[in-house]
């Protein structure tokens, strides 16, 4: 995807404070997460305090504030999921990677991250990776699906205590 | 196309348009919604695209790639007319087949026909198969006729022309009697009369007024406004410029929560579609009404489905709660009086309008009219998106269209209305579809969202689940909700993990009822429903967590420990190889045997053991 | 020109200015209802839910928030039923146990009638009232403080958690914070909160005449309307 600059997001847009989600959402589109630089940007640019920003970047969960691993999962964790055993998928995953949700592992390889809904509860258990769906999810088949996108000859991190 | 000005131009183009589709002789309709698309519906869609131009038939063959048409477990789902011919489970290997049999030559082939799970026979469309003939699909069936992104398909199909007809003809104060006297009430879960609402919004002083569309549908487990507003984003615009012109409104809003893009992308295309025929800006169809919508997108937040927080959202900021000493209707976005509705409920607008509102009332209850579509998932047979009338039992919804239990395992509850809603059971099953009765017994209709629970599921663990939902998606600002529902989901984590007292039920009640009645908002306000439900019909459950330090369902994890039943453990040394946690030992073709002290309860080993040998107790 | 409307608070006919919330004219005629996040000269936002009246209207009592809730005429309003004061000490409860370090929420707790604490007791430094953010914010206009995060994890911070160089360190968040006050015993150690109850003459005037000021740490310097 053709990256935008700051300036182009912007455009058509300043001091219009009513655009900062918009902004933020394309921002987050474009580099993966929210620089540090943007929400200065974003602030100058639309007329809103600094700290208006830093709220908002802070208080939605489409916004990250780091950037996520280069095989990101998500884990849907909604109600038809969860009652299907959703649970034990996202503590296989954090075992499998040794870092919580939100975190990426040191090599930058992997994040997990949960999602309250994906919208496709009746095929659950669902994991998305890369813009996949994969449904009707199990433990194991979760395990093998995170093998597959491991790069041949990466050793796999000690299963942690969930 | 060019710009219509007139109530007659819209209707020669109809007219034209359905002309123009007369050489069509066969119709392929994909289903591409939310379901089907986790199930690779794009694969199976574009497979079928190519057959038919391979085969030369692209020219007398439409093939159409609609929204959900609901039985979401058997998808993905294509159905063709002439014949009405269902199929499901299809896979891109089949298109071939599809198109050479079915299409060209009319023959059905069996093997992808539905077949009955009892009785084993095969149904030829929906009409023959219970999930469907036990429905009312009135906005659900709409969807295999419009191909979300064809403005075209939408108008052939008659539409746009009950908006036509009532800026030509029909005043804002008689749209409004027509709904109230609808019995219409809100479908996102608030319940509340939409006749009234327009009612008092219309009223207020103001010039400034706007209508909005609240995509946001944040209860986890349902999915049914993503199946309207994706399949067929007109009829919700329809619907939204009936009631902006019944209110005053010239500027609307849908706004979608962040996890539905494609549902952003085709409102953003109707949008667009629209503006060009005219049916957006001003002076539409030549009349006085000037109207624009613009399509906004969630940030990732439950708590903005709460109309004030959805407003401070669109205005670009957090999404808190206000106070609503003031209604919206009166001071809602930018301070000025605002229609909100849900999307289903706008989607029902053009055919009560259309049909009247006696044909709407005659469905339903005395005080729930017309039918709802619930999301039905869960451990259940038949999953997916379903509509009835409201006033239909439970029990039919679970067992003659949900087909009943899963795996054999009795049902025991059912969940409605998603967090904000409670847990019924079995013994509740007669009970209707109805926004009061609900409501009276501890649970809710709510958005629709119902998930069925069987002996596998732990009560105890259900309502920790959605207090640990809650206190995720809670905006933190008041006490109740902030520190109230904390510490009922530390109570309630103390008796998943065998630290419970019976003390602590009484204070869990308590305080449930405290944060119930002084919450600033109504995520706070019901966030205690699924505690109190559960404790109210299942109080067993509790007390056996906490006097026996048991969970029976098997799912609290510090309770229960995973063994192998030697009867069925035939040595073949599966789970030994799969479990990471090196807990399994054993030689081959003697029964394993698990060390519960290095066991971590991941439940791998079950997953992948194929004799059914691993019990959890 | 103020314009003036009656209303009915505890059985007491009273004459209140249009426009004022419900909370402001009971302090003005000496009706103590507890408060933690009101303060005169800022907005109310009716978040910590202390303030808690009953509005009877329509047959029907409503409880709302007396901060956010403004006088019309005629109104009737209930400050001190068993309910309302149930509610307020379960809500005390929570902030004593969340924070029992401040004398002005321990003093709010004895108030409010609060005598045990059933939740394990937690050592908060913050208890999220929002006056240092709306000083800043109103007051000063500076924005150099905000909330930020949500639900559990909701914190009051500066913008990348750096304080920004237009913050001219006025102090008037500090003043007004009720976490800044500490029990006349000095700070308790984790481990050793407790609720303090203290003064017995506090907890006399309470148990005796329900709903008195009990002179609590919310009076001066921290803008309780009634040292006003």
């Amino acid at each position: 995807m053709m990256s935008q600059t700051l300036d182009q997001i912007l455009e058509g847009r300043r001091s219009q404070p009513n655009q900062l989600i918009e902004v933020l959402q394309d921002v987050q589109e474009n580099y993966g997460y929210i620089p540090e630089e943007a929400m200065r940007a974003a602030a100058e640019g639309l007329g809103v305090p600094l700290m208006e920003v830093y709220r908002v970047v802070s208080f939605y969960k489409a916004f990250k504030l780091q950037p996520c691993g280069k095989n990101n999962l998500i884990m849907c964790m909604g109600t038809a999921c969860h009652v299907r055993g959703a649970h034990l998928l996202l503590e296989q995953a954090v075992g499998q990677f040794g870092v919580s949700p939100g975190e990426v592992t040191p090599d930058g390889l992997f994040s997990v991250e949960h999602v309250n809904c994906l919208g496709a509860c009746a095929l659950g258990p669902i994991v998305r990776e890369n813009g996949s769906y994969h449904h009707h999810m199990t433990p194991g088949k979760l395990r093998k699906l995170i093998e597959g996108l491991r790069p041949h000859g990466t050793e796999e991190i000690q299963h942690v205590k969930a | 196309m060019s710009r219509l000005n007139s109530y007659r131009e819209l209707e020669h183009l109809c007219k034209r348009l359905c002309e123009e589709r007369q050489n069509i002789t066969t119709t392929v309709m994909a289903c591409d919604g939310p379901g089907c698309q986790a199930s690779e519906s794009r694969a199976v869609i574009a497979a079928i695209r190519n057959e038919l131009s391979q085969q030369g038939l692209d020219g007398t063959v439409r093939l159409r790639a609609t929204g959900c048409h609901g039985f979401c477990e058997q998808g993905p789902i294509v159905v063709i007319e002439p014949g009405n011919i269902f199929y499901c489970h299809v896979a891109p290997d089949d298109a071939f087949e599809i198109v050479y049999q079915t299409v060209a030559k009319g023959e059905v082939i069996e093997r992808l026909l539905y077949t009955d799970p009892v009785s084993g026979e095969k149904a030829r469309t929906e009409s023959e198969i219970p999930f469907y003939s036990r429905q009312d699909q009135q906005l659900l069936s709409l969807n295999r006729l419009v191909d979300p992104c064809s403005i075209e398909d939408y108008i052939a199909a008659g539409g746009y022309s009950t908006l036509a007809r009532v800026l030509d003809r029909v005043a804002p104060d008689e749209i409004i009697r027509e709904i109230k006297a609808s019995g219409l009430r809100g479908r996102g879960g608030g319940g509340f009369p939409t006749g009234r609402k327009w009612a008092e919004c219309r009223e207020a002083p103001g010039d400034e007024k706007y209508v909005i569309c609240n995509a946001d549908e944040g209860d986890p487990g349902a999915y049914m406004d993503r199946g309207v507003l994706e399949g067929n984003p007109h009829l919700v615009l329809e619907g939204m410029m009936i009631g902006a012109w019944a209110v005053g409104a010239r500027k609307g809003y849908i706004y979608v929560r962040n996890e539905y893009p494609l549902a952003v992308t085709h409102s953003r295309i109707a949008v667009e579609q629209m503006r060009e025929l005219g049916l957006l800006g001003d002076n539409i169809l030549g009349t006085s009404f000037s109207f624009d919508v613009d399509i906004a997108r969630g940030g990732g937040a439950f708590v903005c489905g709460e109309s004030t927080a959805l407003m401070a959202s669109l205005e670009g900021g957090v999404g808190e709660p206000r106070p609503k000493d003031v209604h919206t209707v009166v001071d809602g976005l930018y301070h000025k009086p605002t229609t909100l509705n849900n999307v289903e409920t706008w989607a029902n607008v053009p055919a009560i309008i259309q049909n009247g509102s006696a044909w709407f009332a005659s469905k339903g209850t005395k005080g729930s009219k017309g039918t709802k579509i619930l999301a039905l998932t869960g451990r259940i047979k038949n999953t997916g998106l379903v509509e009835v009338a409201m006033g239909t039992p439970i029990s039919t919804v679970v067992f003659d269209i949900g087909g009943g239990a899963l795996n054999g395992n009795p049902i025991k509850a059912v969940q409605i209305g998603g967090p904000s809603g409670g847990c019924l059971p079995v013994s509740k099953f007669d009970l209707p579809v109805d926004f009061d009765v609900l409501y009276e017994i501890g649970s809710m209709v709510g958005s629709g969202g119902m998930v069925v629970m069987d002996e596998e599921s732990c009560m105890v663990d259900v309502a920790k689940y959605f207090l640990a939902f809650l206190q995720d998606e809670s905006c933190g600002k008041c006490v109740p909700c902030r520190l109230g529902i904390d510490r009922m989901l530390e109570i309630i984590t103390d008796i998943t993990e065998g630290r419970g007292t019976l003390k602590q039920l009484d204070l869990l009640e308590e305080l449930a009822e405290t944060v119930a009645e002084t919450a600033l908002c109504g995520l706070g306000k019901t966030a205690p429903n699924p505690v109190l439900s559960t404790l109210r019909y299942f109080r067993p459950e509790y007390e056996a967590h906490i006097k026996d330090k048991k969970c029976l369902a098997g799912v609290c994890k510090a309770l229960i420990t995973y063994s192998i039943d030697p009867e069925k453990c035939n040595g073949c040394g599966v789970c030994i190889r799969e479990c990471v946690h090196g807990a399994i030992t054993g030689e081959k073709k003697q029964t394993h045997v698990i060390d519960d002290g290095l066991c971590q309860k991941c439940g791998i080993c079950q997953s992948e053991c194929k004799f059914d040998a691993i019990r959890v107790v | 020109m103020l314009q003036y409307v009656n209303v009915d608070i505890d059985g007491a006919i009273i004459r209140a200015i249009k426009g004022t919330s419900v909370l402001d004219t009971a302090i003005e005629y000496g009706i103590c209802i507890p408060h933690l996040c009101h303060v005169p000269y800022l907005s109310d936002i009716g978040a910590c839910r202390l303030c808690i009246v009953e509005h009877v209207k329509n047959g029907r009592s409503e409880i709302t928030t007396s901060c956010t809730l403004n006088v019309e005429e005629g109104m009737v309003i209930m400050t001190n039923t068993d309910k309302i004061r149930k509610l307020r000490r379960n809500l005390a409860e929570l902030l004593v146990a969340q924070a029992p370090n401040s004398r002005a929420i321990q003093d709010i707790a004895v108030r409010c009638g609060v005598k045990e604490v059933r939740y394990p007791f937690r050592n908060d430094d913050c208890v999220l009232c929002g006056r240092c953010v709306r000083v800043c914010t109103e007051i000063w206009k500076a924005r150099a403080i905000g909330f930020v995060g949500r639900g559990k994890d909701r914190r009051v911070d500066y913008p990348f958690g750096v304080r920004p160089e237009f913050c001219k360190q006025c102090g008037s968040c500090i003043q007004l914070c009720p976490m800044t006050i500490t029990p006349c015993d000095g700070p308790m150690k984790p481990g050793e909160e407790r609720l303090c109850g203290n003064c017995e003459s506090q907890l006399i005037i309470a148990d005796e005449t329900p709903g008195s000021c009990v002179w609590c740490e919310l009076g001066e310097g921290f803008a309780c309307g009634r040292y006003a």
